[in-house]
């Protein structure tokens, strides 16, 4: 073994091998970190609300790159794909308990009363789309024209994807702002969104809006839906506001 | 100074870097942590989130394998087995003028001896640990935060966005560092790590090493002293030249 390269000789006591004025850097920018976080978790709000619109300007430049706090849209789906269904042979069904049960075409929601929102979507998880324009049918008149029957105090929402579910309180479906929705962002709603006909239900989280909805159930109990078995709230209010 | 501390000399042969707990620890976090960046990429970008759906067991995943992820560090420094790794945090912790120095091109180094881990591997520890605080403390937000807390939700889930990006670049550089240093990568599979490496690399750890290996000798031969002061100085895992 050769002197300078395998082996040290050790002169003196620990002590003095010990490298002098060490400061402890390491936990103050741990703290540091931390103290930025929560910052970002305070003001994280204003931060989307006042540089959102500039965010998104970037973000679409970039091809859609997700910039944290874009207001972008983020496509959840629960199965492998997203189901494409043709808008011309589309039907929404709605059965139980119900006087006539329908079979609406995309051509009969457009014959109907028709209602238009601007309002933002937000997520559960954190995220907000502002200012997005919704457009079809009031739920409580398609609830009309199918006639419920007494007994009946809840809703069921099943999705085209044949997989997601999701639930409603008669009460709460008859409110003004719960729609079917059939335009979207002044298209008609494309199949990442959930078209061709998709639930919204504006004081509600996103996962109270069903994507591809393909059937509503009237039934005298509520079922908790997809994200429901997952621990997500039953009623999910905004903000929690009942 | 001890009678027995003028047996010091030369030491030979690999010097363990890292012991089977924080073998165990690294490994472990390692393994959680590249699946939360796999699961988080796949719920984040729209891309990976489109093609891969599934969203109800891919975020049951992630936030299981998120709130884990403290799991390893937590056993590993609460049992009787946390020597090793409490004074390794401990180096992170604390910063010596040649760890500012790794900062500097060659040139404009002090000269300072390294200890055990340069400002780099300092600097990323720091960052992964107040990272994976600040990841943990949002991620629960956006999970499980009660409904009205909605502000502070949408600022946890901008912070937990901004972290992916911030801990994909550490973690990308962790394992570039690693690759490209294979002597350090191999310390970190085996334990040990060459003497000769050492010697170059972390002089002052070296010397660290060798002062604590005489001063553990001298006590046994202090001891053996008193129990036959004929007998030869038992060995320590050094060879000890006299």
């Amino acid at each position: 073994m050769s002197e300078t390269t395998d082996a040290v000789t050790a002169t003196g006591a620990p002590e003095d091998v010990s490298v002098p004025s060490s400061t402890h850097v390491g936990r103050r920018a741990i703290l540091g970190l931390a103290a930025v976080g929560a910052a970002g978790i305070a003001f994280g709000t204003q931060i989307d609300s006042s540089l959102g619109g500039a965010l998104t300007t970037v973000s679409n430049a970039l091809g859609g790159l997700p910039i944290p706090g874009a207001d972008e849209w983020r496509i959840y789906t629960v199965t492998g794909s997203i189901p494409t269904i043709a808008p011309a042979t589309y039907r929404l069904t709605v059965n139980g308990m119900v006087d006539h049960p329908l079979t609406l075409s995309i051509d009969d929601l457009r014959a109907m009363k028709r209602t238009t929102l601007m309002h933002y979507f937000q997520c559960v998880t954190g995220w907000r789309v502002p200012s997005v324009r919704w457009e079809g049918v009031q739920l409580s008149e398609v609830l009309d024209r199918a006639g419920v029957q007494p007994g009946a105090t809840a809703l069921r929402f099943f999705s085209g994807d044949g997989v997601y579910t999701e639930s409603l309180t008669l009460t709460q479906a008859r409110l003004p702002e719960v729609l079917v929705a059939d335009r979207m962002i002044g298209d008609d709603v494309t199949p990442e969104h959930g078209g061709p006909v998709r639930m919204y239900v504006a004081p509600m989280y996103g996962y109270k809006s069903t994507k591809w909805l393909d059937r509503i159930e009237l039934v005298n109990e509520v079922v908790p839906g997809y994200w429901e078995n997952y621990g997500y709230a039953v009623n999910g209010w905004i903000g929690g506001s009942e | 100074m001890s009678p027995a501390g003028k047996r010091r000399g030369k030491h030979y042969g690999p010097i363990e870097r890292f012991d089977k707990v924080e073998r165990a620890v690294h490994w472990s976090t390692a393994i959680l942590m590249l699946e939360l960046i796999v699961t988080g990429a796949i719920l984040y970008l729209p891309t990976l989130a489109l093609a891969v759906g599934h969203r109800g067991f891919i975020e049951t995943l992630h936030v299981y394998s998120g709130i884990a992820l403290v799991v390893p560090i937590t056993v590993g420094v609460a049992g009787p087995w946390r020597e090793k790794l409490v004074a390794d945090l401990r180096r992170f912790d604390r910063w010596t003028k040649a760890d500012w120095d790794w900062f500097h091109r060659k040139e404009r180094r002090s000269g300072a001896p390294a200890g055990k881990f340069n400002g780099g591997q300092k600097a990323e520890a720091a960052f992964v640990g107040g990272g994976i605080i600040v990841m943990l403390a949002t991620g629960v937000l956006m999970r499980f935060a009660p409904a009205s807390w909605i502000n502070w939700q949408q600022g946890a889930t901008l912070v937990h966005d901004v972290g992916f990006f911030a801990i994909g670049v550490g973690v990308a550089g962790h394992i570039y560092y690693a690759l490209s240093r294979p002597e350090q990568l191999k310390s970190m599979l085996s334990g040990t790590i060459p003497r000769a490496w050492a010697t170059k690399n972390t002089p002052a750890w070296v010397a660290e090493v060798d002062a604590d290996a005489d001063q553990k000798l001298d006590a046994l031969v202090a001891r053996a002293s008193v129990v036959d002061s004929t007998q030869a100085p038992p060995q320590v895992g050094v060879t000890s030249k006299i």
